[in-house]
């Protein structure tokens, strides 16, 4: 019997208002432990999409099931890291406590420990608005990490981190995601990190214009559908996207 | 005079025990009121509280009683028509603020003669909390109080992260209803002594004094309480000493303490 998908989306269909659909009759699988990435234009629905399959919105038309399960029932097996975290950054929360708040009967020790392993372990007793954009993005991760999901949801999870810091915050991704053996979901706009990191991924422009593998989908054709007829792709020498 | 002779009087020690009944509660939800910026919902609701203060007297039942069950009417007025109207929430509490205040006016004014209730409900008396006054206010506030003690981390991880603290399992709004109400309840409960029109200082004051100087969100906590027992208790005290109005009194030491501490930390832009 074959296993369970991660993700099934059947025939999603959402509009906001009286407007245009944001998502028309999306319908793909998601293979548990693969990491899929979500690309395509600015308005195209990925955001949306994401939030209709962690269940903040619920579609029009079409169901969601996140392994066999609607969305609401599934929320114990879910982590998620937005793409914007905005918060008062004067209000006093220290990193622990800020933990803590998801994970109350979390241990300090592993708390401390999953710190280290991110490499911002000084920060424990900090605040939260005194962190970076790439610390926060960190602390973020931690937060969904500590509950062991088996899905990781990350909106743009590199958004507001300098190019230094985007390198190694998908290697760590990755890590996450071979120590664990999560399902990682992402929604990205960098195809050269798609082209790296993800197993699967989904083109969507208000429909799924199309899913499958990075040197399948990532073609000048395919992005042309996707972005317009100025998208192409070019490759280094060395192979990189 | 025997300086601590008046905490020898009986309406003295009934409005001390009111007072720091309601320094506990009135700073502990205010944290989440500044951190979910609701400081216009607080006002809201004691405004509009005035229309069951006037129902209260006209039906000659306690204006007290009816104005908490206005002010909680008020609050899942606010509450449902948030989530069913595109109106922004400002408009919707400006609109049912002034229409309560207004029907509060206009039922008053239908009563003749002299209203010294009123006036006491309107800024505040030490003289106006009656025995069943804080029997209302004691019982009350230990209900709220314990509420809160044991919801604190779901309210505050709602108030932070409103889609995480869902995916965690927090039922967002139940929970969002829940808080609106205990704050209608708790800003009515303090209509008595501080007054429908200072209030809701006493919700802001303690927290933005203790935002400035904690380190952590346990001692925002602490700090916020801790600010708002001492201005209720040292306001109470001047107020007798000085003859002048509670609420006033007690909300001027708790600006005075606002800009000492603004002023003596830096919590200038630069």
């Amino acid at each position: 019997m074959s296993e369970t998908p991660a993700v099934q989306a059947n025939h999603l269909w959402l509009s906001y208002g009286s407007a245009e659909p944001v998502l028309e009759d999306v319908s793909f699988s998601i293979p548990q432990r693969t990491i899929a990435a979500i690309i395509g234009p600015n308005g195209c629905g990925k955001t949306t999409l994401l939030k209709v399959l962690l269940g903040f919105l619920a579609p029009q038309q079409g169901t969601v099931e996140i392994l066999g399960k609607p969305p609401r029932e599934a929320r114990s097996g879910v982590a998620y890291v937005p793409q914007h975290f905005t918060f008062d950054r004067s209000f006093p929360i220290t990193v622990l406590e800020f933990l803590q708040l998801s994970h109350p009967t979390c241990p300090r020790e592993k708390i401390a420990d999953y710190l280290s392993h991110l490499n911002i372990a000084a920060t424990l007793n900090s605040k939260l608005g005194s962190l970076s954009g790439g610390q926060l993005q960190r602390v973020l991760i931690e937060r969904s990490m500590l509950g062991d999901p088996k899905i990781l949801f990350l909106d743009e999870p590199a958004a507001g981190i300098d190019i230094a810091g985007e390198q190694s915050f998908y290697d760590l991704i990755l890590h996450l995601h071979r120590e664990h053996g999560c399902t990682v979901i992402m929604v990205s706009h960098e195809l050269d990190v798609v082209a790296n990191f993800a197993h699967t991924v989904l083109c969507l422009n208000r429909k799924l214009v199309c899913q499958g593998r990075p040197e399948q989908v990532l073609t000048s054709s395919t992005l042309q559908r996707l972005y317009g007829k100025e998208a192409s792709v070019y490759r280094h020498h060395h192979g990189a996207l | 005079m025997d300086a601590f002779a008046l905490f020898g009087l009986p309406f003295m020690q009934r409005a001390l025990l009111a007072g720091i009944a309601l320094g506990l509660v009135l700073p502990f939800l205010g944290v989440f009121v500044t951190l979910r910026r609701m400081s216009f919902f607080g006002d809201g609701i004691a405004h509009a509280a005035l229309a069951g203060v006037a129902i209260g007297l006209l039906a000659g039942i306690s204006p007290f009683l009816s104005a908490l069950g206005f002010a909680v009417l008020f609050g899942a007025a606010v509450f449902l028509l948030e989530r069913k109207t595109t109106i922004s929430s400002d408009a919707l509490i400006g609109v049912l603020f002034t229409g309560g205040l207004a029907l509060g006016v206009i039922l008053i004014s239908l009563r003749k003669g002299y209203q010294p209730e009123l006036l006491s409900f309107l800024f505040g008396s030490i003289l106006s909390v009656a025995p069943q006054d804080l029997a209302i206010i004691l019982a009350f506030s230990g209900a709220i109080l314990v509420v809160m003690l044991n919801l604190r981390r779901q309210f505050t991880l709602l108030a932070l992260d409103r889609d995480t603290a869902w995916l965690y399992g927090v039922h967002t709004g139940a929970l969002d209803l829940l808080f609106y109400i205990l704050l209608c309840v708790t800003i009515v409960l303090g209509v008595k002594l501080l007054g429908i029109v200072l209030v809701s200082a006493l919700l802001i004051i303690p927290p933005t004094i203790a935002k400035i100087l904690a380190p952590s969100f346990r001692t925002l906590l602490l700090g916020s309480i801790l600010a708002g027992e001492t201005f209720i208790v040292l306001g109470l005290v001047l107020s007798y000493w000085l003859d002048l109005p509670s609420g006033a009194t007690i909300i001027l030491t708790g600006v005075l303490a606002f800009l000492l501490t603004a002023a003596t930390r830096a919590s200038f832009k630069a």
